[in-house]
């Protein structure tokens, strides 16, 4: 049977007889997060492009549209030209702007919400680096965004990117609130911050947290979709009000890294969702485990992924006023209540950390 | 207690919106979808549509059925026909050049309504009309050639109503 684990053991055991042959064994801890890397970026660009060609049928089906059907088989090749043309795109750059944070904001962006990646368990064992607080980590990683979005608001000199860097900076920073609160009731369940134990924990269960959470897990989709600056709440960029809002001035390179990383973004968040709230690799029922882990959890991932394109594609985008709103006076307060809730029954139930 | 009832009757009311907006933008997923893949798959056009003018050439007598009568070049608000006819030897008129000019024409139709001996008429097969050089459009009788297909052949006239005729 195939396995995430073995397929682990068996390319380190192969990267293993790679470094004995070019006598770089000692250097083998680094050379394994170096190909960690390398297999991660990969594997990022590729799915991130076979998302844009999934949003964009799925959007065209929802409005009774074919949607991309000439460049390769269901034209699914149609995001790979749209990629080589984007990169040989000439990079034009405003003449006042701001030299360096211009330069880094768009591999900020991208780079924030690909570290997230790191600790995502596609299997069990099968992840590049088990943190155990790894929510932790994944939530103050990918927070920096909010910084690369700023800078690149700012250093464009352009008073559309500004407004749209300090309506991101507000929307993040508002929605990490519940994105948190969200997830505090799994970690009271489990005391665990590491993303294995919670998936181990849902397996001893014999339960997946989107049943007993079910308010969690809305709210954390409501507000992974928010931070990933995604429609319905995507005031950053809103088109019809602030042309392209931050990344207004950017081409090229530049500009494909903040669409790689927007789209990290709703990977990352996926993957999260999948992993607390979705059981991660279990499979729905036990005799369904013939079917690898690491297929389960793609599956999942798909899953939300979906439900946040047909957001995008179903509702309308709220007003800055009404995120705000919503953010406040909605997602915080239910996430307060739920935790209280999950405390009081954890507290009765007698078990927990 | 009204307020905080309330405020948890919108949310949920909010929330099962959403759900059903979701549920109709997943259905119409997996409808079938109305584009129409224009050069691969084409609408059919109702048979008597006007998307071109074109000579109606008879196959059995091997000739054109206008006589050069100069009833459409008449007619023609743009004088955008041409045409010229000669007698023959049973002392009939038959046509010998016909020219239309599609730059000009507005496919108006008078000159279609205007021919008596259904020498003129409209096809609706024929809408890719496009040409690369203004001089394409001026089409002559070789060009406007068309035979009619017999599922478009004008009903014989019904024997009452032709006897009501008479006697009016």
């Amino acid at each position: 049977m195939i396995s995430g684990e073995k397929i682990v053991q068996l390319v380190s055991g192969l990267l293993q007889q790679v470094y004995a042959l070019l006598g770089l064994s000692a250097y083998a801890g680094i050379l394994d997060r170096v190909v960690c890397a390398v297999v991660m970026f990969g594997f990022v660009a590729v799915f991130v492009m076979f998302l844009v060609w999934m949003e964009r049928k799925v959007s065209a089906h929802m409005q009774s549209r074919i949607g991309p059907n000439r460049v390769g088989p269901l034209g699914l090749l149609q995001t790979l030209a749209d990629a080589i043309k984007l990169t040989t795109k000439e990079d034009v750059h405003p003449v006042k702007r701001d030299k360096i944070p211009y330069f880094i904001a768009p591999i900020l962006a991208f780079v924030a919400t690909f570290m997230g990646m790191v600790v995502v368990p596609f299997d069990n064992k099968m992840v590049v680096a088990d943190l155990n607080i790894g929510i932790l980590y994944i939530i103050a990683i990918t927070s920096f965004t909010v910084i690369a979005i700023l800078s690149a608001g700012w250093s464009s000199n352009n008073k559309y990117s500004l407004l749209g860097g300090f309506r991101s900076a507000a929307q993040i920073v508002s929605y990490e609130v519940p994105l948190v609160l969200s997830l505090v009731p799994v970690i009271m369940i489990t005391g665990k911050l590491n993303f294995s134990g919670i998936v181990q924990y849902q397996q001893q269960a014999g339960y997946w947290f989107v049943f007993p959470q079910f308010v969690a897990f809305v709210t954390f989709i409501a507000s992974a979709t928010a931070e990933a600056n995604r429609a319905p709440f995507d005031i950053p960029e809103a088109e019809s009000e602030l042309t392209g809002g931050f990344h207004t001035e950017y081409s090229g390179v530049k500009f494909a890294m903040f669409f790689l990383g927007e789209y990290v973004a709703v990977v990352v968040s996926s993957a999260v969702a999948a992993t607390v709230f979705l059981g991660g690799w279990l499979p729905p029922f036990p005799f369904l485990g013939f079917i690898p882990g690491f297929l389960w959890f793609m599956l999942k991932v798909l899953l939300v992924i979906y439900l946040i394109m047909a957001f995008r594609w179903t509702f309308p985008r709220l007003r800055v006023d009404q995120l705000m709103d919503f953010g406040w006076k909605v997602l915080i307060p239910i996430t307060v209540l739920n935790i209280l809730v999950t405390g009081f029954v954890v507290l009765l139930a007698g078990k927990g950390a | 207690m009204g307020a905080i009832l309330s405020y948890f009757k919108n949310i949920l009311a909010g929330f099962w919106n959403l759900v059903l907006g979701l549920s109709v933008t997943t259905k119409y997923l997996f409808k079938k979808t109305n584009t129409q893949q224009y050069p691969e798959e084409r609408m059919p056009l109702p048979a008597r549509s006007r998307s071109m003018i074109k000579l109606i050439y008879d196959g059995e007598k091997d000739q054109f059925n206008c006589v050069a009568c100069m009833m459409c070049a008449k007619a023609c608000p743009n004088s955008c026909i041409k045409l010229e006819g000669v007698r023959g030897p049973d002392g009939k008129r038959r046509m010998t050049t016909f020219k239309l000019d599609f730059s000009t024409c507005i496919f108006c139709g008078y000159c279609v309504e205007a021919c008596g001996f259904d020498a003129l008429t409209f096809v609706s097969e024929e809408y890719e009309n496009s040409v690369y050089k203004r001089g394409s459009l001026l089409q002559d009788e070789q060009a406007m050639k068309w035979v009619r297909p017999p599922h478009l052949a004008p009903k014989p006239e019904e024997p009452a109503a032709a006897a009501a005729g008479a006697q009016a």
